[in-house]
């Protein structure tokens, strides 16, 4: 009982991480086709970005909002220096643009950065709580971060659902010639669109890190476990994107603590092979309504 | 020569020829890197098959050719003195049997789902071999013993050429197997399945059997190159077989010029020789080291992305266009540039 | 006022659009009639920005658009309803109205010129929170057509708004249509595979074939004109 309840927890708060990174895939999907390979990479950078920051005496929660403003940047400016010049070319090209990305940017941290495993601050404590003599298996920045991705969630679907830009964002996803009909800037809808997911990236990154530690592929896995709960979810549903997530990091979870915890990658093959076996588009896919 | 079939073979036997000249000119390290780029020719043939023609997404390649590396590695634990053939062969029959079985679920998969389970299995099944470590060697790895060339050859014959020669002649066997099937009936199933499925289906083409078809064909290119791989690193372990390997194949196709033989060949020399070119660069300019060691990788980064946004098709596209432009301008050297761009 | 001069559009090698002129005053309702290919949805889709001209030009009250993004021509008061609808379904009946008035001054000329939408189209009404996907045929046209109201426009381009709608129901929006051209100051440009009823409603005809205009003429004069009837228009 008490291995599962730490195996929970740990799988929920992994899962809320790779629930982000899924949802800035998911993101990007929606608005430009694309699946962003890199989305790992540039989380990686701005944490470095951060850590930089936080070397030069920056306090912890400036460079917080430093790494998730950088990311925005990051994120929009990729958007139109390299994919907008090749929309509407053949899919693989833009597959290999954001693998180039990915391989650039993996190549760099090193240089700039240097090449070595480096641990990096969390705000809260990482030791778990106790009330009384009772262990809760769950620490201060466990909390946190669980917090963080649901607020960020919460802010996004408001977002996205009660605003005006983000009704404008979501027609320019769905339609974009129309949304031109009707005086939206789709353009500018894409560029804020990559700004937004990379801020997810980004904070992905700053959360995963102390955990994980930082270095240059240390985004890797959350790369593949967030994509894996973003295609069990089906790619064109953030609830379902979110919630693949985190069953991801349950599984991922349990594989780990019973059957060893190099097993952990084949657990999410497997799993993700017996989903897209009986439903290739995901669990969440919804057959558009009267329309082909 | 209008047949096709003689004109590959009539290009494969002068390649032959000439490389197997061409590793008597060289050093044993560089007839080493030669075999390096024929072993890797072979595994960015069969991607360019499936991926190139048959227009189906592989992120995990890599993981194919993990399976041919072990099965010869696993069978050279039990008898070290197989003659090589004998490996080389398992690993082609059972990295396809494995093909056939992701090949048939990737026949339900479309886009980023073919590639997200592709990428999964790259990133998956490495590990398998780590957790089984009793039987595949844990990230420690298998040994494989160097092939040495037979005796007739002579003494001093470097172990280093004799295995070039195998990788020549085993690329050269593929590209002719490969160049047929592309230019024959299947190939343009193939390139049918990859313009448009519902055309193709209506076509009568069977466009699931054509899409697992070209996952075996491409699989066990795979394999083969693996299990040769094995020979030439001497070590067949997990960390041999990243992602990072999945996504060479997947560059050395596009980097030549995706969907031709003859780009394949092009990428991977590129991608096979640059690190070693760049790495002697960078020891002779004395950067640190985090410099050094990534600057191939840097590069190689930017290749693909300057590709992707100025030469979509690849080198070989872009040599094309070229000369073209050059044949316009040398026969009308008066024509008016500027309306010639339009 | 809407005034297309010269109006050249090409597909590659193909001209679909061959010099064509019209001009539609406002509070009128100009149609626009032709057999398939004729290049009426080029017409429309060359005044909305969506295809580069290659020559000629369209003016909104005197304001040049030629060679203005799509966006910024609808921001300047160009509402086009397009072939087959464009609504998008997978948002709902209000989220399609609301993207029609996103440009409205304030608020409350928004929330207004929304429950005036429902006002004209009643059936919507009851449909506010319903996702597009889900209306009929008819709603989806009526939602479209209401959606390029909401905006208030001095030029409304309807691409085949008959499409999938049922005779009493086209002549009620036909008759709605007059009304507001007349009410709104509208210049309304009316593309219709359906000559009968588009000549009902509008002030002035036009008849394009193979992307030149070879009639135009009153709209009831036009209607009259047998010969010319059964070359283009089919009845
Ligand atoms: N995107 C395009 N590319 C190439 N040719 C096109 C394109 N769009 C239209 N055409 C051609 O231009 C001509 C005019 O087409 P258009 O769509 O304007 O006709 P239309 O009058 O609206 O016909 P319909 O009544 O069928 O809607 C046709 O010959 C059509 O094939
Ligand atoms: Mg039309």
């Amino acid at each position: 009982m008490r291995t599962f309840l730490i195996l929970t927890v740990d799988g929920v708060t992994s899962g809320f991480i790779y629930a982000m990174v899924a949802l800035a895939l998911v993101m990007i999907w929606r608005a430009t086709r694309v699946i962003n390979y890199a989305q790992g990479a540039m989380a990686m950078f701005t944490t470095y970005v951060a850590l930089f920051a936080i070397q030069h005496r920056v306090t912890y929660w400036l460079a917080f909002v430093i790494a998730l403003g950088a990311g925005f940047v990051f994120g929009a400016g990729v958007e139109r220096l390299l994919v907008r010049p090749i929309e509407g070319r053949a899919p693989l090209n833009m597959v290999i643009l954001t693998l180039g990305l990915l391989i650039l940017l993996e190549a760099v941290a090193p240089m700039l950065f240097g090449g070595d495993v480096k641990s990096f601050p969390a705000p809260f404590s990482r030791i778990d709580i106790t009330a009384g003599a009772t262990q809760l298996y769950v620490s201060p920045f466990d909390i946190f971060v669980i917090a963080a991705a649901l607020l960020v969630m919460l802010l996004l679907l408001v977002f996205f659902q009660r605003t005006t830009i983000g009704l404008r964002m979501r027609a320019a996803a769905f339609r974009p010639e129309i949304a031109r009909l009707l005086g939206i800037r789709v353009g500018r809808m894409l560029t804020l669109g990559w700004g937004l997911a990379a801020v997810l990236g980004a904070l992905a990154g700053v959360l995963i890190a102390p955990g994980i530690f930082l270095y240059p592929n240390n985004m890797d896995e959350a790369l593949v476990f967030g994509f894996t709960g973003a295609i069990l979810g089906g790619l064109d549903s953030p609830v379902g994107a979110v919630t693949g997530a985190i069953v991801v990091g349950l599984v991922l979870s349990y594989v780990g603590g019973y059957l060893g915890s190099d097993l952990e990658t084949v657990g999410g093959l497997v799993m993700l092979i017996a989903v897209l076996m009986v439903r290739p588009q995901g669990l969440f896919a919804f057959h558009r309504q009267r329309q082909a | 020569m209008r047949n096709p079939l003689l004109r590959h073979a009539t290009v494969c036997v002068a390649l032959a020829v000439v490389l197997v000249l061409l590793t008597y000119v060289f050093d044993a390290f560089t007839d080493y890197k030669i075999a390096g780029v024929a072993i890797f020719f072979i595994a960015a043939a069969g991607l360019t098959v499936l991926t190139g023609v048959n227009g189906q997404l592989s992120l995990g390649h890599g993981a194919l050719m993990a399976i041919g590396a072990y099965t010869t590695s696993l069978l050279l634990k039990e008898q070290p003195q197989l003659p090589m053939i004998l490996p080389l062969l398992a690993a082609i029959v059972s990295t396809g049997v494995a093909g056939a079985v992701i090949g048939v679920a990737a026949a339900r998969l479309r886009g980023p789902y073919l590639a997200g389970a592709t990428l999964a299995l790259a990133v998956g099944l490495p590990q398998v071999a780590v957790h089984y470590g009793s039987v595949f060697g844990g990230n420690q790895g298998l040994p494989v013993p160097v092939p040495t060339p037979p005796s007739a050859l002579g003494g001093d014959f470097p172990n280093e050429r004799w295995l070039a020669w195998i990788a020549i002649a085993a690329a050269l066997i593929t590209l002719f197997l490969l160049a047929n099937l592309v230019s024959g009936a299947t190939g343009a199933r193939l390139r049918a399945v990859a313009d448009d499925e519902a055309a193709a289906s209506l076509a009568g083409i069977n466009v699931a059997r054509i899409q697992v078809l070209a996952f075996v064909v491409s699989a066990a290119c795979a394999g083969l190159a693996g299990s040769l791989f094995a020979y030439w690193v001497g070590l067949t372990a997990p960390s041999g077989f990243g992602l990072s390997v999945s996504l060479q194949l997947l560059s050395a196709i596009v980097i030549g010029g995706l969907g031709s033989l003859s780009g394949a060949v092009l990428g991977s020399f590129l991608v096979v020789m640059a690190p070693f070119t760049i790495s002697d660069l960078a020891g002779n300019l004395n950067l640190s080291s985090d410099v050094a060691n990534n600057l191939p990788l840097a590069l190689y980064g930017v290749v693909l992305i300057v590709t992707m946004l100025a030469f979509p098709r690849g080198i070989q596209g872009a040599l094309f266009s070229l000369w073209r432009l050059a044949k316009r301008n040398l026969r009308r050297p008066q024509a008016p540039t500027v309306s010639t761009t339009a | 006022m809407l005034e297309v001069d010269d109006l050249t559009v090409a597909y590659g090698g193909v001209v679909a659009l061959n010099g064509v002129s019209l001009q539609v005053p406002e509070a009128s309702i100009t149609t626009v009639l032709g057999a398939n290919g004729a290049g009426k949805t080029t017409l429309v889709r060359a005044i909305s920005g969506l295809v580069a001209a290659r020559g000629g030009s369209v003016r909104v009250d005197g304001t040049a658009l030629t060679g203005m993004a799509p966006e910024r021509i609808a921001r300047l008061g160009v509402a086009h309803v397009p072939e087959g609808h464009g609504v998008i379904s997978e948002l709902s009946t209000e989220e399609n109205l609301r993207l029609g008035c996103l440009w409205l001054g304030g608020a409350n000329d928004r929330r207004a010129a929304t429950e005036e939408a429902y006002e004209l189209f009643p059936p919507l009404a009851a449909r506010r929170r319903l996702p597009a996907a889900n209306l009929s045929g008819g709603e989806r046209q009526m939602l479209s057509i209401a959606r390029a109201l909401a905006a208030r426009p001095r030029v409304l381009l309807l691409d085949e708004p008959s499409l999938g709608l049922a005779a009493v129901i086209l002549a009620q929006i036909m008759q709605r249509l007059r009304e507001l051209a007349r009410s709104r100051n509208l210049a309304v440009l009316l593309i219709e595979q359906n000559a009968r009823s588009a000549l009902s409603v509008a002030d002035e005809a036009v008849v394009l074939s193979l992307g030149s205009v070879v009639a135009r003429d009153r709209a009831e004069r036009l209607a009259r004109d047998e010969s010319l009837r059964h070359a283009y228009l089919g009845f």
